[in-house]
């Protein structure tokens, strides 16, 4: 710590260093967050956490289990792979294309490329997130990608973490940043997975920038995350006429903790938001979203669905803010869990704060079993009591999985969800 | 094929039969008929082994083997087939996939392979034909927003597929209009053979014009107190149910 500590208290000379050090200092008051602090009420994350991590980057040595897991992979046109934060070109792909410019963010700093000093920090709130100002003082690498004006990406950008715990107490800081222009569109995976196993720590963030009448469909998948403590934080400023579709996909989990904010800034921006949670043993798995109307006539969606096992527990807080000048917003929010074991809970905050007159707001919640009638009937027909409730689970979560508008990754959801639930149809 | 003896059956602890007694063999239709109450439905959710009822006395005996011992979707791969009187509707999951993996957890337990992609679609367009729904109906969530009549065509539509051995329809014919009436019938009787049963629980007569049965019993009082052949249900429909209870109550 001390000698990255010393790093900061030398006098900032670029942009970017001066954000840093920003955060740096924002950190050194926000601290690890406690759940007395309300919106960690439901993940002690201090207690969590190792308490003495370290910062510095691990080693990033490839093992078979990231050698056989990219192997598996179908042919991607667009792949970027890192392991403990770390870029690994090699096993990387990435085709010139005219409009997309995609580098890691090093690469990018150290090149200044594509004006990053306009884009890296100005999305998350580093004054005020705890993670957030963590990760931007001290993230070690990630994915930068600008899809210029008008450019339309057809196929979907990968984008691999794997972490593999070589110190128990790493705590690996990644950040994703991405700019989409006016008019582009685009698609992006997020994967991230274990490749070992012991337990790994990480914080992510992705800032994203979407321009007038571009669109971004972003998929975060955590899957392989039974022992993981994984931070994210996914932040999206959204310019008039926008689309922004996110879908979070969490399997299994020992603590996860996604934070969304998507803030439309300009009239007619659309967000779309979604999640699917896994959760089993004894998992914590907590999505905290704020979607901030800040123009008249948008419209935004949450849909978040859980199912939970063992003695796991999951929460949904989805926060809808309208603010006085956002007239004729249309803001919807869902939240669903299915418990099926009863020792695992679910709990659900919806909080609406609308400040204009003129809009239709609503959420709904609702935390069940599943129902008896179904099960019954899929058993009436010969369908063996395990394989009734994986249908039935399915079912309950396709639609979150059917949200997802962009195909290649609709499918990609589909098949993890059936592989998840050992459905093979 | 089936031989129910002495059924005693309570529901959070009402008796709802009472030394119930049927013997069904290969080949036959049965009707049973009876006043709302008197545990028909009871009976048909205890034959397709439904929790929430507690056997208390007697015995079930299907094919030589005792059915009390078996879990519901054992039955099922066994034969016994419920047309239910409410399908349940099941959001997300199509006819299809639903039938693909009922017809293969029937395969499994005969020792056969999955059906192959090919043959399954055959399948389900041939069996889909007989209660003429439309191929749009297998790829949608399974009952969702479908009338009655389509729920009712969707069950005949499963008994098709999976080829039971004894299908008990309870009450599939209540609701209906005539024209899903006869489609009902049509597919009920496109399947009779002389290996299956069929176990009909009716409030009307109307269906066994055209489900003709070999045997129409009538149940009050959670047991079967009088049967007889086709024509006892033309004089139920004239005489209504009155003329049973007091012959009961006289022999009491």
């Amino acid at each position: 710590m001390e000698t990255i500590e010393q790093q900061f208290k030398n006098t900032p000379t670029t942009q970017l260093d001066k954000v840093r050090v920003e955060a740096f200092n924002a950190f050194e008051k926000l601290g690890i967050p406690t759940s007395r602090v309300e919106a960690w009420k439901y993940t002690n994350i201090k207690t969590k956490l190792s308490k003495d991590f370290i910062l510095t980057p691990l080693e990033s040595e490839v093992n078979t289990a990231v050698k056989n897991y990219i192997a598996s992979l179908p042919p991607y046109a667009f792949r970027l792979v890192f392991l403990n934060g770390i870029f690994h070109q090699e096993l990387s792909i990435i085709p010139e294309i005219e409009g997309l410019y995609i580098t890691n963010l090093k690469e990018a700093f150290a090149n200044k490329s594509s004006n990053i000093e306009q884009y890296f920090g100005k999305a998350v709130n580093y004054n005020e997130e705890h993670f957030a100002a963590l990760n931007t003082a001290f993230v070690t690498d990630g994915a930068f990608i600008h899809v210029s004006k008008n450019v339309a990406i057809e196929e979907p950008i990968y984008l691999h973490y794997f972490f593999t715990a070589t110190d128990a107490d790493a705590f690996v800081q990644t950040r994703n940043l991405v700019v989409v222009e006016d008019g582009a569109s685009l698609q992006i995976a997020e994967d991230f997975r274990n490749a070992s196993n012991i337990t790994v720590q990480y914080n992510h963030v992705t800032e994203s920038f979407i321009g007038k009448n571009a669109q971004l469909t972003l998929v975060k998948l955590q899957v392989e995350t039974k022992n993981v403590k994984g931070i994210h934080s996914l932040e999206a400023l959204l310019q008039r006429d926008s689309t922004f579709n996110a879908s979070t996909i969490t399997f299994e989990g020992n603590v996860i903790r996604n934070n969304i904010t998507a803030q439309l800034l300009g009239e007619n921006a659309h967000a779309d938001l979604s999640g699917l949670y896994f959760g089993k043993e004894n998992a914590s798995i907590d999505n905290n979203i704020l979607v901030k109307h800040l123009a008249p006539n948008c419209t935004s969606n949450q849909l978040y669905k859980g199912v939970m096992n063992d003695e796991s527990v999951g929460s949904f807080s989805g926060k809808i803010f309208v603010d006085q000048i956002a007239q004729k917003t249309n803001a919807f929010q869902s939240s669903k869990g299915l418990l099926l074991s009863n020792e695992a809970s679910i709990n659900n905050r919806p909080n609406l704060e609308i400040f204009a007159d003129d809009v239709k707001c609503s959420h709904g919640a609702a935390i069940g079993q599943l129902d008896e009638n179904a099960l019954f009937y899929l058993q009436a027909r010969g369908i063996p009591f395990e394989l009734a409730k994986q249908l039935l689970t399915y079912a309950f979560v396709h639609e979150v999985a059917e949200r997802i508008q962009a195909k290649p990754l609709r499918q990609f959801i589909c098949d993890k969800l059936k592989e998840e639930l050992k459905l093979n149809w | 094929m089936l031989s129910i003896k002495n059924l005693d059956v309570r529901v959070e602890q009402k008796e709802i039969l009472k030394g119930f007694n049927l013997q069904i063999n290969p080949g036959e239709i049965h009707a049973i008929m009876g006043p709302n109450g008197t545990g028909k439905s009871t009976l048909a959710s205890v034959l397709a082994g439904k929790n929430e009822y507690e056997v208390t006395g007697g015995e079930i005996s299907y094919l030589g083997k005792d059915l009390l011992e078996m879990s519901p979707d054992e039955r099922a791969r066994e034969g016994v087939f419920l047309a239910f009187q409410y399908p349940v509707e099941i959001p997300g999951v199509s006819t299809t996939n639903f039938m693909k993996a009922a017809v293969n957890a029937k395969r499994k337990h005969l020792g056969l392979d999955p059906m192959d992609a090919k043959t399954f679609l055959q399948l389900l367009n041939e069996k889909r034909a007989i209660v003429e729904l439309s191929r749009e109906f297998t790829s949608r969530s399974l009952n969702e927003g479908f009338s009655g009549g389509e729920k009712k065509r969707n069950e005949i539509f499963q008994m098709a597929m999976l080829e039971p051995k004894l299908a008990i329809l309870d009450e599939t014919d209540s609701g209906l209009d005539i024209d899903a009436l006869r489609i009902v019938a049509n597919g009920v009787n496109q399947l009779r053979n002389k290996d299956n049963a069929f176990l009909v629980i009716t409030h009307y007569q109307r269906l066994l014009n055209y489900i003709v049965p070999d045997f129409v019993h009538v149940m009050y009082g959670g047991r079967i107190v009088k049967s007889g052949g086709k024509e006892l249900a033309l004089q139920l429909e004239e005489r209504g149910y009155d003329w049973i209870k007091e012959e009961v109550a006289s022999l009491a």
